[in-house]
């Protein structure tokens, strides 16, 4: 290294006047503030660990981007299986395609819908529903205790519309659906219950 | 006597014979030839007579006696002509339909006062009548006030909702109050959502594909709505 010499520090920081230096000292001196202006002007250049710094503080990109980046880059994509499932899965989608899954349950009309009635009878043998959907016959359409637990149910196709009906609990005993919610007098002294069945498009 | 019974029969209407055949074996014997009685005059005046027939027939499955199910079939013919009378007061043009008078009817049964009924029948067209009256008459069974009741539905009406939709009405006001708010509070929530009010929800699918049908469906057509 090149040490200057302190006098040309001092004349460069305006501590001593310039012309006090010997001419040697003062072309120096020159040179040092020559150097220094140029540096003045050049652009600074960024540092290999700035540079690093700012890729790594760059946020990470969302959760979007990635997949889309994911669905854009190519993949391999490796399948294995045995080829004893690989012929069962055709022939699996073969019979798809012939033999479509059927809507099991009866065919709803336009102009049908299906009634719910659950009822509590705990000591019950029998239950059936009775009512202008089944001219009053009692025991043609059974309600179902099916894990004897006291709650009879059945789900059966009527007409859209407006219809009266009643349970007879053991063939004999005539009870108005407690859950019904609606009542209509039945001009024998009670009431029957009133079911308004909505149509059900399948 | 055997050839006069033939006679008889020969001369009846078809109709005639269709009822008496019916009630034949499903309501005391003594009482069918008054109940056809009643049957072929509701059909002189235009009135409903399916719902004349199914009464007799209920009340022989409740093993009513034939005195009494004469007199519920003479009752039912006598509201069918106050409801007629009702619906040409009200402004329809005579004559009028026996699905509509049954609708009257049904709703009278259910507890609403002649004045309500004919305000609805009044306000409403024909097709949207009897599902007004039976949102009505659900309201007023959950003591709603008749009055509020009428004009909660006629509201949704004006907003053009018809048909079931008028009970979804009824059954979200219904659901307000069991919600825990009074039937006022109900009634203004519900008015302030027409008329987008909630749908019935479909029956579940399991239901569906478990539904049978009766097996001694009658297959003749229910009353409205």
């Amino acid at each position: 290294m090149n040490p200057i010499d302190p006098r040309v520090h001092q004349a460069l920081d305006g501590e001593i006047p310039r012309d006090t230096l010997p001419p040697e000292l003062r072309r120096q001196a020159e040179r040092l503030e020559a150097v220094a202006a140029l540096l003045a002007e050049t652009p600074a250049i960024e540092s290999v660990a700035a540079r690093v710094m700012a890729t790594v503080a760059r946020p990470a990109p969302t959760r979007g981007r990635r997949l889309v980046r994911w669905f854009v880059t190519p993949h391999a994509i490796v399948l294995r299986m045995r080829p004893l499932w690989s012929v069962a899965l055709a022939a699996g989608i073969l019979f798809l395609a012939f033999f479509p899954v059927r809507e099991t349950g009866p065919r709803l009309g336009q102009e049908e819908g299906v009634a719910q009635f659950v009822a509590r009878f705990p000591d019950a043998r029998s239950v059936a529903v009775v009512g202008s959907f089944n001219d009053w016959r009692p025991g043609s359409i059974p309600l179902e205790d099916v894990d004897h637990d006291g709650i009879w149910r059945a789900s059966i196709v009527l007409p859209a519309g407006t219809h009266e009906y009643m349970f007879v609990v053991d063939g004999e005993r005539w009870v108005a659906d407690p859950l019904a919610g609606r009542y209509i007098e039945d001009d024998f002294g009670r009431e029957n219950s009133l079911l308004i069945v909505r149509p059900t498009k399948r | 006597m055997k050839a006069l019974g033939l006679l008889l029969l020969a001369v009846l209407p078809l109709s005639a014979q269709s009822v008496r055949a019916r009630l034949e074996g499903r309501v005391p014997a003594s009482s069918i030839v008054a109940i056809d009685s009643l049957v072929r005059v509701a059909a002189a005046e235009n009135l409903p007579t399916e719902p004349l027939i199914q009464k007799a027939i209920e009340g022989g499955a409740k093993h009513v006696s034939g005195d009494r199910i004469v007199r519920a079939v003479e009752l039912n013919l006598d509201q069918y002509r106050q409801a007629q009378a009702l619906l040409v007061r009200a402004g329809d043009a005579p004559p009028v339909t026996p699905a509509e008078v049954a609708a009257v009817v049904s709703a009278r049964k259910r507890g609403l006062g002649a004045p309500v009924v004919e305000r609805i029948v009044a306000a409403v067209p024909d097709e949207r009548r009897s599902s007004a009256l039976h949102a009505v008459a659900d309201l007023v069974g959950h003591r709603f006030d008749p009055d509020s009741a009428t004009a909660l539905i006629l509201e949704a009406v004006r907003q053009g909702m018809h048909g079931l939709r008028l009970l979804d009405v009824s059954n979200a006001a219904i659901l307000e109050i069991q919600r825990g708010r009074t039937r006022a509070e109900a009634l203004a929530a519900i008015r302030r959502d027409l008329p987008n009010v909630a749908a019935a929800p479909a029956p579940a699918r399991a239901a569906v594909q478990r539904a049978r049908r009766p097996v001694a469906a009658t297959g003749r057509e229910p009353s409205g709505p």
